[in-house]
């Protein structure tokens, strides 16, 4: 077993739904974890699936709170976006694009398969330094309330095995094995260097 | 002349702070260690050399995360001053072959970076001492250990033995005007800057064992055990050669062609996405590299199987007209 926490990164799209719900449950495990999106703008639903709240990475979780509740109060609080966003600021001031953070982690967890592509394309894309190994996988995850919950409990089941292996990168191909099979969806998995 | 009073405080800080690591649990140990390395490397590396064999006595320490900060010391300590190698590749030597596997594998990585600063330093010298020679030779010796352990039965271990033999193979072969060089290793030693007069490091061996290095790791990818975190570091690694040492391309080509046509039949179904998936990144990064023209066919073929449109292809494929200019 590795004698620190883990170091996990937590990535979705936009930063505020599915990676905040691991960020949020895997802090309170102890885990070292920050959270991401790779989108090029944090999105939130609108009152039309075809006008979305579009917002860059710099304003903080507060700001669009605070522009919501002036936009329609009553629909962001019926649709659960403001109290979304309550417990997003409890947590950190601002979504983080992880294409920006240089910072090197054990574990990148991404939500979906189009979130994972851009996170390897990422990676491969930096000069390699120290080929320290950083192993990336992918859970799918439905970006509602419900399945964020779910996908949160997963994911933090999934990193509690593996900071308790004795030799992560032995074991890794099992675990994942094992625990697609036991929460009967598949995973990508790779590993790039730092 | 406030230099000396500086000099003293630091030196029996240092003391202080040894004396402290000797007697403390693992977790503050750490931290102490890290604080003397602080003030000998980077402070005052005019002590490093006063207090080396304290530092590495620690590296029989009973926890391996002061271990492993022995073996991140000896990798600073070389970088900072190249005659250390002389006294501590023997020590580095010993952490490789260490119970742990975590510490093996922080010892490959260091050694891949202080087989590039040994072989820098040791092909400026006009005239090598004994112990120089001795110490060339073990630098072989480990090199041929690591190149093994692409064998070993740990699939970490083998993963760090990969990214070695990817390191090995660039710098042992020549960087020429169609490679693309990353800007942090621009400065790094390669094939083409080993003079072939030097006294006891021969252009020719080199270069062989270069070759040699390149065939193991070709061989290891078609294995038909390999573990799918393996293939796509090897994958991963092939990408890199080809890019940086554009006369293996015809070999990288090759070899994602065998392997997509023969994925090892161990791998289970999200393992096979994950490889596929893999390939198509490699392969397109293989494909923007000027040099690919005499190989757009094959990886055109590979990319339409691995689900990429012809749309997509083409807005990746260089034009003709820009093969000869340099990347970026």
């Amino acid at each position: 077993m590795p004698s620190h926490p883990l170091r996990v990164a937590v990535v979705c799209s936009s930063n505020q739904n599915r990676s905040m719900e691991a960020h949020n449950i895997l802090s309170k495990r102890g885990f070292d974890v920050r959270s991401f999106g790779t989108g090029s703008h944090v999105k939130l639903p609108g009152p039309a699936p075809d006008k979305p709240n579009v917002y860059d990475f710099k304003t903080t979780y507060e700001q669009m709170y605070n522009d919501l509740v002036r936009k329609d109060k009553e629909l962001y609080t019926q649709n659960g976006i403001l109290h979304m966003l309550d417990r997003n600021k409890r947590i950190k001031s601002r979504p983080e694009r992880f294409q920006s953070c240089k910072e090197q982690f054990d574990l990148v967890i991404t939500c979906e398969e189009r979130v994972y592509d851009q996170v390897l394309e990422d990676l491969s894309s930096r000069e390699q330094e120290t080929f320290t190994p950083v192993h990336v996988i992918n859970v799918d995850i439905q970006d509602n309330h419900e399945e964020a919950t779910l996908g949160a409990f997963l994911i933090c089941e999934l990193c509690q095995c593996i900071q308790h292996t004795d030799d992560m990168e032995n074991e890794m191909d099992e675990l994942l094995q094992e625990f697609e099979d036991k929460s009967n969806r598949p995973f990508l998995h790779t590993v790039c260097f730092y | 002349k406030d230099d000396k009073a500086i000099d003293m405080t630091t030196s029996e800080k240092v003391v202080d702070l040894l004396n402290q690591a000797a007697l403390i649990a693992t977790d503050s140990k750490l931290t102490v260690l890290k604080q003397v390395q602080e003030l000998i490397i980077n402070k005052d590396p005019s002590l490093l050399d006063n207090f080396l064999d304290e530092i590495i006595a620690f590296q029989t320490d009973k926890s391996m995360e002061v271990r492993k900060f022995v073996i991140g010391f000896i990798e600073e300590a070389c970088k900072r001053d190249n005659e250390l190698l002389l006294r501590l590749i023997a020590n580095l030597n010993m952490l490789l072959k260490d119970e742990s596997v975590n510490v093996v594998k922080k010892a490959i990585l260091t050694f891949t970076q202080l087989y590039k600063v040994a072989l820098q330093w040791f092909v400026r010298s006009k005239v090598m001492s004994e112990m120089q020679e001795a110490c060339w030779d073990m630098v072989t010796q480990m090199k041929e250990d690591i190149l093994a352990m692409l064998d070993i039965d740990n699939d970490g271990v083998r993963t760090h033995a990969i990214k070695f033999t990817e390191s090995l193979i660039i710098t042992l072969s020549p960087r020429t005007s169609d490679s693309d060089t990353p800007k942090r290793q621009e400065g790094d030693i390669s094939l083409d800057k080993i003079p072939k007069d030097h006294p006891y490091i021969r252009y020719d061996t080199l270069c062989e064992e270069g070759k040699s290095a390149l065939e193991q790791l070709l061989k290891f990818m078609v294995h038909p055990a390999i573990s799918s975190i393996n293939l796509t570091t090897a994958l991963g690694s092939l990408a890199t050669l080809a890019r940086q040492r554009p006369m293996f391309m015809s070999e990288v080509v090759q070899a994602y062609e065998t392997l997509h046509a023969n994925l090892p039949p161990t791998l289970a179904k999200s393992q096979v996405s994950s490889v596929r998936k893999n390939l198509k990144l490699h392969l397109l990064a293989v494909l923007k590299h000027p040099c690919s023209l005499e190989f757009q066919g094959q990886i055109s073929t590979l990319l339409l199987d691995l689900g990429m449109s012809q749309n997509e292809i083409a807005r990746n494929t260089p034009a003709p007209r820009e093969q000869r200019k340099r990347p970026r």
